[in-house]
C-alpha cells in the first residue's frame, strides 16, 4: 500500500510541468555554478602558488642586517581550500596571508577586495543554490502534498479505501521528495563529473567522503525544508494558503534569521575588530620595550657608573659579569612582563569574541538553513572551523618563528638616566633557507562533527519535528 | 430483505460540530444486500455527513456506524474493506490517464492482481469510450469522470456502495446511464446508500427513501408506499414545514 502511494506521487510528479521544470534549473545551475567555482578555485591556486614562490625568494634573500634593522616581514599564505568550489563560506574574507614581523603579526588583504558589489549578497557557488533556490523549490514541491489533495478532493477518495493515514502522509513525503531529490542527485552528480574532467584533485586524500557529507547534508537539508513544506500543507486547506505561509516562512529562515542572529550577538556583546586589537597589543609592546630600555638604562649607570674605564668591555671584570647577569634577569622578566599581557589581551579578546560567536550561532541555529550552511562550509574547509584553525595556526607559527629567526638577534636599547640611549646587538647565525613553512593542520571529518554537533541537531530537529507535527494534524483531520 | 442481516447500518447516530453546530441528530437507517436506500433533503440536511460518518471522515459524537457489521469507529480500516465511495465531483488525479486513475484506487482498494483488460473491461462497462482509456483524466467532461468514479467502485467489488448525489450535474443521458450501472451492481447483491436532490431518480432507483430535515431522519418510505403516495409532494411538504426544534 505504501509503494503504491509512493509510486502515486512520484509519477504524478514526473508528469507535472514541474518535474521537468525543475530538472532543468538543478541541471543548468548546479554544474555551472560548480564549473565557475572550479575555475575561481583554480586562479586562486595560482596566485597562492605564484605568491609562495615569490615569498620564499624574498625570505632566502634576507640577511642577518635586514634582521638587526627590524625590517624583516616573512608572509604566511593560506591555501585556498579545494572544497571552496562547493561553498566559498569565509574564503573570501579571510586573509590571503598573515605577515609575521618583530614587531607582530599583521593580517593581509582578503581577495574580497577583487569582488564585486554584487557578491554581498553570496556567490552562486553549490551551497548558495540548494540554500537559496532549491530549498524554495522544496517547500513548493511540499505545498500541495496534502492540502493539494485536500482541495482537489482526491484526499477523500484515497481515504475511503483501507489506508492508513500514515501510510499516506509517509508515502506522499517519501515519494514527492524522491521527484525532487532525483534531478537534484542526477545534477550533483554532473557537477562531479565536470569537477572530475576539470582536473579536479576530487580523490585526494579524505576528499571523497567530505563531497559525500556534502551531498548527505544537501539531501538531509532538503528533506528537513519538504518536510517543513509538508507540515504547512497538513495545516492548510487550501494550496494558496499553503503557498503564503510557505514563503513567509522561507523569508524568516532564509533571510532573516541568519542575518539576525549575528547583529543581536554584536548588540548584546560587542567586541572590538581585530585590526584594533592588533594595535593595542603594537602600543603595548612598544610601551613595555621603553620601559625594559629605561630599566637597563638605569641599571647599566648604576653599575658602571663608578666603575674603572674598560669594565664595560672587559668579560672577566666583576661590573661586567654582574651586569650580565642583571641584563639577564631584566630581559627575562620583560619577557615574561609581555608574554603576559599581550596573551591577556589576547584572551580577553578570544573570549569576548567566542561568547559572541556562540551567542549568533546558537540563535541562528534556529534556521535548518544556517545549521546547513555552517556544517558544509567546516567539511568544505571554508567556514567557522578553518578560520579557528587559521588563527591558530597564525600564533603558532608566530611562536616558531620567533624561535627560529626574530630572538636569534637581540636588540639591547638602553636609555639613560642622565639622557642619551645606546643600542647594541647580539646575534646567532640563521639559516634564511631553512626558516619554517606556514602550514594550516586541515580539519578531518570527525573534527567537522565535533564542531557541528549544535548543526547536526538542528538539521535533524528540522527533519522529525515538522513531521511529527504533520503526522498530528493529518492523523487528526476532519475530512469534509 | 428485512431477514438479511444489513450491510450498512447507522444506530443512533448523532454529530454535533467544534462550532456547536448539530450535523445529525439520533439517525438510525439500515441498507440490506441488494438493497438501494436514497437520502433525499436539502443542502445541511445531513446527507454528507451521514456518508461523513460511514467512511470514518469524522467521529460520531455519540452512536455507532456499521459495514458488515463492523464498528466504523472500532476497526475503521477493517471496515472500509467493505465499501466503495463514488462522490459528487469525482476527484482524480488529473495528470493520470483513466487506467493510471483506475490502477491506483484498485490498488488502494485492495487489488493488486489486475492486468490491462481487467481495466478496460470495467471502463467498457460503464461506457467510457474506448478512446478515452488512456487519455489524460484533466480533459474528462463531468460524466465521463463519473463513470470512471464508478468504475472505481465497480472494480472495488465491495458489498457496500455509498454515493454522494452522484447525479448533480449530469446530463439526462449521463445521469439514465448511471442509473442503470445502479441497478445492475444492486441486482449483483450491492447495498448501495445514496444521497441526492434528484427526487425523481430517487423513486425510479429507491428501494426506500428517506427524507433528512436538519440532521433528522424525518421520512421514510419503502418502493411500494411510494407506488401509491407522490414524492415530490412529500418532500416539498416537509421542506416547507416548521423548522425542527433542535437542541
Amino acid at each position: 500500500m505504501w509503494k503504491t502511494i509512493v509510486k502515486k506521487e512520484l509519477l504524478e510528479n514526473i508528469l507535472s510541468y514541474r518535474f521537468p521544470l525543475f530538472g532543468l534549473i538543478a541541471m543548468v545551475l548546479i554544474p555551472l555554478g560548480m564549473y565557475v567555482s572550479q575555475l575561481d578555485y583554480a586562479k586562486r591556486v595560482r596566485d597562492y602558488d605564484e605568491q609562495v614562490r615569490l615569498a620564499a625568494e624574498s625570505a632566502s634573500s634576507l640577511s642577518i642586517q635586514d634582521v638587526m634593522a627590524g625590517t624583516v616581514s616573512i608572509k604566511g599564505f593560506r591555501r585556498p581550500a579545494p572544497l571552496s568550489v562547493y561553498t566559498r563560506g569565509f574564503e573570501g574574507t579571510l586573509p590571503r596571508y598573515y605577515e609575521f614581523t618583530q614587531e607582530g603579526i599583521k593580517p593581509g588583504e582578503s581577495s574580497s577586495g577583487e569582488e564585486s558589489i554584487l557578491s554581498v549578497q553570496g556567490k552562486v557557488d553549490f551551497v548558495f543554490l540548494v540554500q537559496m533556490v532549491l530549498s524554495l523549490i522544496a517547500l513548493l514541491f511540499a505545498s500541495d502534498v496534502i492540502a493539494g489533495e485536500k482541495e482537489a478532493g482526491t484526499l477523500r477518495a484515497m481515504l475511503s479505501n483501507r489506508v492508513p493515514r500514515d501510510a499516506i502522509l509517509s508515502g506522499k513525503v517519501a515519494g514527492g521528495y524522491a521527484a525532487l531529490w532525483a534531478p537534484f542527485a542526477g545534477a550533483f552528480l554532473v557537477g562531479l563529473l565536470l569537477l572530475v574532467l576539470r582536473g579536479f584533485p576530487v580523490f585526494g586524500a579524505d576528499t571523497p567522503a567530505k563531497i559525500l557529507v556534502v551531498f548527505l547534508s544537501s539531501s538531509v537539508f532538503l528533506l528537513a525544508y519538504f518536510t517543513l513544506g509538508t507540515m504547512i500543507s497538513a495545516s492548510s486547506s487550501k494550496t494558496r494558503t499553503a503557498l503564503v505561509a510557505i514563503l513567509l516562512i522561507w523569508t524568516f529562515f532564509q533571510l532573516i534569521m541568519p542575518k539576525l542572529s549575528d547583529m543581536v550577538a554584536a548588540l548584546v556583546y560587542p567586541v572590538r575588530t581585530e585590526t584594533q586589537v592588533s594595535l593595542e597589543k603594537s602600543l603595548l609592546a612598544g610601551s613595555l620595550g621603553m620601559d625594559t630600555a629605561r630599566e637597563r638604562g638605569r641599571q647599566y649607570d648604576l653599575i658602571f657608573g663608578s666603575a674603572p674605564k674598560g669594565a664595560a668591555d672587559d668579560e672577566a671584570s666583576p661590573e661586567r659579569k654582574r651586569w650580565d647577569a642583571v641584563k639577564a634577569g631584566i630581559e627575562q622578566s620583560a619577557k615574561e612582563r609581555k608574554t603576559q599581557q599581550l596573551g591577556a589581551i589576547d584572551e580577553t579578546y578570544r573570549q569576548q569574541k567566542r561568547r559572541q560567536q556562540d551567542l549568533a550561532v546558537n540563535l541562528s541555529l534556529i534556521s535548518p538553513s544556517a545549521a546547513f550552511a555552517r556544517l558544509v562550509a567546516d567539511v568544505c574547509g571554508t567556514g567557522e572551523l578553518e578560520r579557528t584553525k587559521y588563527g591558530e595556526a597564525v600564533q603558532a607559527h608566530a611562536r616558531t618563528l620567533d624561535g627560529a629567526l626574530f630572538s636569534k638577534v637581540k636588540r639591547t636599547l638602553m636609555i639613560h638616566a642622565g639622557g642619551g640611549t645606546s643600542l647594541g646587538f647580539s646575534a646567532e647565525s640563521i639559516d634564511f633557507k631553512a626558516l619554517p613553512q606556514f602550514t594550516i593542520a586541515p580539519s578531518s571529518l570527525a573534527d567537522v562533527f565535533k564542531a557541528n554537533w549544535k548543526s547536526l541537531l538542528s538539521l535533524l530537529f528540522w527533519l522529525v519535528v515538522p513531521f511529527a507535527a504533520a503526522y498530528v494534524r493529518f492523523i487528526n483531520y476532519d475530512v469534509r | 430483505m428485512t431477514d438479511l442481516q444489513p450491510i450498512l447500518k447507522a444506530d443512533d447516530l448523532s454529530k454535533r460540530y467544534e462550532d456547536g453546530i448539530l450535523a445529525l441528530d439520533h439517525l438510525n437507517l439500515q441498507v440490506q444486500p441488494g438493497e438501494v436506500y436514497c437520502l433525499l433533503g436539502a443542502n445541511g440536511a445531513g446527507k454528507t455527513t451521514t456518508i461523513n460518518l460511514f467512511l470514518n471522515f469524522i467521529p460520531p459524537t455519540t452512536g455507532t456506524c456499521f459495514i458488515n457489521g463492523i464498528d466504523v469507529t472500532k476497526d475503521p480500516l477493517e471496515a472500509k474493506k467493505y465499501v466503495a465511495f463514488v462522490s459528487e465531483n469525482v476527484m482524480l488525479y488529473g495528470n493520470f490517464t483513466a487506467r493510471q486513475n483506475l490502477d491506483f484506487f484498485a490498488k488502494l482498494g485492495g487489488k493488486t492482481a489486475l492486468a490491462k483488460n481487467d481495466y478496460y473491461q470495467v471502463m467498457r462497462r460503464v461506457s467510457l469510450q474506448e478512446k478515452a482509456f488512456d487519455q489524460r483524466v484533466k480533459n474528462f467532461s463531468k460524466g465521463m469522470r463519473q463513470k470512471l468514479g464508478i468504475s472505481i467502485a465497480i472494480i472495488k467489488d465491495a458489498p457496500a456502495v455509498l454515493l454522494d448525489e452522484p447525479t448533480a450535474g449530469l446530463d439526462p443521458k449521463a445521469a439514465t446511464e448511471f442509473l442503470e450501472i445502479m441497478a445492475e451492481l444492486k441486482n449483483e447483491g450491492k447495498a448501495i446508500l445514496m444521497s441526492t436532490h434528484d427526487i425523481f431518480r430517487a423513486k425510479e432507483i429507491g428501494d426506500r427513501v428517506g427524507i433528512m430535515k436538519e440532521g433528522r431522519l424525518v421520512m421514510e418510505r419503502t418502493r411500494q408506499e411510494l407506488q401509491y403516495e407522490d414524492l415530490v409532494k412529500i418532500y416539498i411538504d416537509y421542506m416547507k414545514s416548521e423548522p425542527l426544534s433542535i437542541s
